[in-house]
């Protein structure tokens, strides 16, 4: 059927065009419009679904490789364009996770040296994500905010991806250097850093309702380390704002921050955002 | 029928300045062109209308909504385009990365159909082969472009455009005049800008602000007719006093009273805008 000066005899076409034809036959006929360029001229070409097949493939090979991070997330199965916007999070630099490693290592280091050094690190640890939120969203970090502050997830919605971005990187980097503290503080006090972390990063977010969330982040983390400071100093316990009972509050306090953050993030709008 | 956008007693201060001082204005499908010096509240007015900025007083209406409450804000964010005056760019973002950004926030979430939109617009700009360039890499004129484009994604009904001529060279200016006249065939496009002769080529009303207030509202005809009777052309140089430069043929231009032996001459857009804008100065 493919030699020679044979060519497809109309009814064969016909049904081949119908979509009649058994597979062997559109196999044999598909084989031989390769090779014969007159039966091809017979054969309508669909102009509608070769200009949709060259769009998809335009598409695929315009469109760039995403990063690791994007590509990570897509294959624990978050959704793409909900992997982009959290793995392009600003915050989310090398500088930032290398800013926060170098402060976590600063704090293991302590935790091995110093008498209190344990402290430092669960001081320290909640503050980390805080600081990373203040620098992922904002007038005057994000240099595009403008041109994102007038679409439709401006404001809350793309403030909440940022900061679920950059509060589980944060988590991450410290859970990673739980196991190198000292073999004499593990579980559950090597982990009283995590309802802090969760009460500060809502607070700021709930406070960023009312005031920029630079001043916010620094209002929050400020109070955390003077407060701190100032119940060791005062009831001579370092260990106190540490213990189940202050646990016990800051998730409390934690789930009471998010519910108000949930009910003034209309606040949270570039339109209306404090300056 | 209901405008696009309605404008009524709309104010704003920064700090004890006010920089819209009770704005009545109505804008519909067609190009309209905001000229006024720096300061006179045309970046002021359109980030209002962008919804990035809420006025202190006065009343809102953009595609029938309005933007003073929070679904009617979310609802014109997703039929607006809005190139700012100053269009930030993400530097490690490739010109594709970019846009395909913005229309992920402009709530394209199907990847297929985003990346069809982000190639159609980087098409409309002359981005194509610039697709996988990092946009610190650009050009200014470039980025201009980019920014122009990120605002045609999804096909808005309105679109407002802070200044888009910026760092375009000539042939690109042409290019955008005829993807702005096209766009305002069937939606509304507001572009504030400084080139009087942008407006004349390409919007089919002119507004000229000042001081938060209006000073003229109509055709380009018009404004130039601002002029008709206070433009000459002479051989020697006017009085103190008057506006004036020397042509390349070695002629006066003088805006205003003409000088004894000056002859008449065909008033241009930018002499109107510069009469009025002047008049004011002067009234100050």
């Amino acid at each position: 059927m493919t030699t020679g000066d044979w060519h497809i005899p109309p009814d064969l076409l016909e049904r081949y065009l119908d979509g009649t034809l058994d597979p062997v036959g559109v196999m044999s006929v598909e084989a031989h419009l390769v090779r014969c360029g007159r039966c091809r001229t017979a054969v309508p070409a669909d102009e509608g679904w070769l200009a949709a097949s060259w769009e998809r493939i335009a598409a695929e090979v315009t469109a760039p490789r995403p990063p690791l991070a994007e590509r990570l997330l897509r294959g624990a199965g978050v959704p793409g364009h909900l992997a982009r916007l959290l793995a392009a999070t600003p915050a989310l630099s090398r500088a930032w996770a290398a800013a926060v490693a170098a402060a976590l290592g600063f704090a293991v280091a302590a935790a091995h040296l110093a008498e209190h050094g344990l402290l430092a690190f669960l001081t320290l640890a909640p503050v980390l994500p805080t600081a990373g939120i203040a620098l992922a969203y904002g007038r005057r970090i994000d240099p595009a905010h403008e041109t994102y502050a007038a679409t439709p997830m401006a404001g809350a919605p793309l403030l909440l991806v940022r900061s679920v971005a950059v509060l589980l990187t944060a988590l991450a980097l410290t859970a990673l250097a739980v196991p190198l503290l000292p073999a004499a503080t593990m579980p559950p006090v090597a982990w009283a850093w995590l309802l802090p972390a969760l009460a500060l990063t809502s607070g700021c977010l709930a406070l960023a309702t009312r005031v920029p969330l630079p001043l916010a982040a620094v209002a929050l983390c400020g109070g955390w380390l003077s407060a701190v400071t100032a119940v060791g100093a005062v009831t001579d316990d370092r260990t106190l704002p540490f213990r189940p009972a202050a646990q016990v509050l800051y998730g409390c306090a934690a789930a009471l921050l998010t519910l108000v953050l949930y009910v003034r993030r209309h606040r949270l709008d570039p339109a209306l955002e404090p300056r | 029928m209901t405008p696009t956008v309605s404008v009524r007693g709309l104010r704003k201060r920064y700090g004890r300045t006010p920089v819209l001082d009770g704005l009545d204005i109505a804008f519909d499908v067609g190009v309209t062109g905001l000229l006024g010096p720096n300061g006179a509240g045309k970046t002021t007015l359109l980030r209002c209308l962008a919804t990035t900025l809420a006025p202190d007083a006065g009343e809102l209406r953009v595609l029938g909504l309005d933007p003073a409450t929070t679904s009617g804000r979310t609802e014109v964010r997703r039929r607006l385009g809005y190139l700012p005056q100053d269009p930030g760019f993400y530097p490690h973002f490739t010109a594709f990365e970019t846009l395909d950004y913005v229309a992920i926030l402009k709530e394209i979430t199907d990847r297929r159909e985003r990346h069809r939109e982000v190639t159609r617009v980087l098409d409309e700009v002359g981005l194509t082969d610039r697709a996988r360039t990092k946009a610190r890499k650009l050009s200014g004129g470039m980025r201009q472009r980019l920014a122009l484009a990120q605002a045609l994604l999804g096909g808005p009904d309105l679109l407002v455009l802070d200044e888009p001529t910026v760092g375009l060279d000539p042939e690109q200016r042409l290019r955008l005049r005829a993807l702005v006249s096209r766009l305002g065939e069937s939606r509304t496009v507001l572009l504030s800008t400084h080139q009087t002769e942008d407006v004349a080529a390409l919007c089919e009303r002119v507004v000229v602000m000042e001081g938060g207030r209006i000073l003229f509202d109509g055709t380009p005809a018009g404004l130039a007719a601002v002029a008709a009777g206070r433009v000459s052309l002479g051989d020697h140089r006017p009085g103190p006093g008057s506006l004036f430069w020397r042509t390349a043929d070695g002629r006066y231009r003088t805006i205003g009273d003409a000088p004894a032996e000056a002859v008449p001459a065909e008033p241009t857009v930018e002499d109107g805008y510069l009469l009025l804008v002047g008049r004011t100065e002067e009234a100050a």
